[in-house]
């Protein structure tokens, strides 16, 4: 259980949850409200009964047809989130679902790339990396703009540095938001569709970021991604979200020899390209 | 995870089993949702990690955005509103024979009831409107959700310099209101009569106007004028801030919470108001049985 960086049991989500933030209603009221409307009411169940672990230092891409909460599934472990049921460890320690909440999670150093980015839009994109930092006072102003700079040059948005985020493109305010959570040393992160909205080039320099952050910070890393590709780059694991729960972790090779019906769903084209590698 | 809640429920006295409902019966009304915002919001200043430098430089942005832009606006419709009224009482006033409680009339109309009205319409058409907004589009961007994610309470970050922001400029503009009102609207009245040759027929002078307000000013007007605008201020500014930040993911619901948001800023602050009438209703029958 120590060597565990996140660990889900028997999960279930309703579709409640997802609409707004938590922060306008106290939280016991939502939380009676949402067990209340969704009990015995199957429709609302986004997820039910997923179970998942990730050691530490371990790497996992969660893929699946769209609409069907593989994004849920990330919210859910950042606290965005509350589940109905279930239990969800974060590095060993059980958190109540009562007591479950962003900042919460946060506490325990999970950073989270959102799939729009969601970068402060009054604030420059240096101040957008450095925000965090300074709000938690994680060094003096010195130790701030090195730690940016570095973020930023690993990201390579250090020349758009005084710009607005409505002045970048897409690919570089994901860009920006993989720097921001960097910034901050998670130990636990979760990325929503990191590689879309980029084009090749830069993908292909993302990846051995991403590479380079689990071997040389011991970041546990959670992907959610369309691009099942990342997972045989990266040489990790694939969960699929199938029938609302989540499969075994395998290896990018055995899915695409596997006979199962995710595999023909998800790696038909792959399979017919490329039969015998 | 269902059989823990029941068994926590049998746990619990009849005492306590009451004050469960009770409270989470408040909880579940939108005024018992506004005073938990506002709880929040004072407990976060007490958060662990408070940054003075930065909070108070947006509190200090927020003041001034409330401030500052509303101020022509505010200062046209004071200066207006106080002629009007120092017309009326110096022609009609006079005619009827209250003469000598013009001071007080003036006091009650202006310092006392309107002024703090009016700022508080204003501010809530200008500032809690553009907060609802402002919030709004950043819970439908996720910002706020991205905001938490990293550790910063939102409720600190966006909603506690709003409240206090807006507040200190609801005082300020408060003041503003009072004296444009008594002293600009008094000279715009010199200006009528000048223009017209004083066909309004008024003798009005500055030393009498303002005699007769400071001999009917009373020391709940001073508390007054700090109260009314300090909870008027709370009142719009959380009422933006809840409207917003209970938008529910969809753009269409940003204008809608927009209004409603201003409207129901405007309902609020009447009622509070009428409750602090209260306070006076003694003092003006005794006033009334005086006059009669």
């Amino acid at each position: 259980m120590l060597d565990e960086a996140l660990r889900l049991e028997d999960i279930y989500l309703s579709t409640n949850e997802l609409s707004g933030t938590m922060f306008s209603i106290p939280r016991a009221v939502s939380y009676f409200e949402n067990i209340r409307t969704s009990k015995g009411n199957d429709d609302f169940q986004l997820i039910a009964g997923a179970n998942l672990t990730l050691k530490l230092g371990e790497t996992i891409c969660i893929a699946g047809p769209s609409g069907k909460g593989k994004s849920a599934i990330l919210r859910l472990i950042a606290g965005l989130a509350r589940p109905l049921k279930g239990h969800i460890y974060y590095f060993g320690e059980y958190i109540p679902s009562e007591r479950l909440s962003a900042l919460e999670v946060a506490k325990r150093q999970v950073g989270y790339v959102l799939q729009n980015a969601a970068l402060i839009s009054n604030l420059r994109v240096v101040d957008n990396i450095a925000l965090p930092l300074r709000y938690h006072k994680m060094g003096t102003e010195d130790e701030i703009t090195k730690k940016v700079n570095m973020a930023m040059d690993l990201m390579r948005v250090r020349d758009f540095a005084k710009m607005f985020p409505h002045e970048l493109s897409v690919g570089m305010q994901k860009r920006v938001a993989i720097a921001r959570s960097w910034a901050m040393d998670p130990k636990l992160l979760l990325m929503d569709e990191p590689t879309a909205g980029l084009d090749n080039y830069n993908r292909r320099n993302l990846l051995p970021l991403i590479d380079n952050m689990r071997t040389m910070f011991k970041t546990s890393i959670i992907i959610v991604t369309h691009d099942l590709m990342i997972a045989k780059e990266l040489d990790c694991n694939l969960v699929f979200l199938h029938q609302k729960k989540l499969t075994e972790p395998h290896s990018f090779d055995y899915w695409l020899h596997s006979d199962s019906e995710i595999s023909k769903d998800q790696f038909r084209d792959l399979q017919s390209v490329s039969p015998n590698t | 995870m269902e059989k823990t809640r029941l068994k926590n429920w049998q746990k619990m006295t009849p005492v306590g089993r009451l004050f469960h409902t009770l409270g989470i019966f408040i909880l579940k009304t939108r005024m018992g949702q506004l005073i938990a915002l506002f709880l929040r919001t004072v407990a976060s200043l007490f958060d662990k990690s408070h940054n003075f430098k930065s909070d108070s430089r947006n509190i200090i942005l927020q003041t001034f955005f409330t401030g500052v832009e509303i101020f022509p606006p505010l200062f046209a419709v004071a200066t207006l509103f106080g002629t009007v009224v120092i017309i009326y009482l110096f022609s009609l006033m006079g005619k009827m024979g209250f003469s000598n409680n013009i001071g007080f009339l003036i006091v009650v109309i202006i310092i006392r009831e309107l002024s703090p009205i009016f700022t508080a319409f204003l501010i809530a058409g200008r500032t809690g409107s553009s907060l609802t907004t402002y919030i709004g589009s950043m819970v439908i961007d996720s910002e706020v959700d991205a905001l938490a994610t990293m550790g910063i309470n939102p409720i600190r970050y966006l909603v506690m310099p709003s409240v206090i922001g807006g507040t200190i400029a609801m005082i300020i503009m408060n003041i503003i209101f009072s004296t444009s009102a008594i002293g600009a609207g008094y000279l715009v009245t010199k200006g009528i009569i000048l223009f017209t040759g004083n066909a309004p027929n008024l003798q009005i002078t500055w030393n009498a106007l303002s005699t007769e307000i400071i001999k009917a000013l009373t020391k709940p007007d001073f508390v007054f004028a700090i109260v009314k605008p300090l909870i008027f201020g709370i009142i719009i500014t959380i009422n933006a801030c809840y409207q917003a930040l209970n938008i529910k993911r969809d753009i269409r619901q940003v204008p809608k919470a927009t209004s409603r948001s201003v409207i129901m800023s405007f309902l609020y602050i009447v009622f509070t108001d009428a409750l602090f009438l209260m306070y006076f209703v003694k003092d003006y029958m005794q006033n009334l049985s005086a006059i009669i």
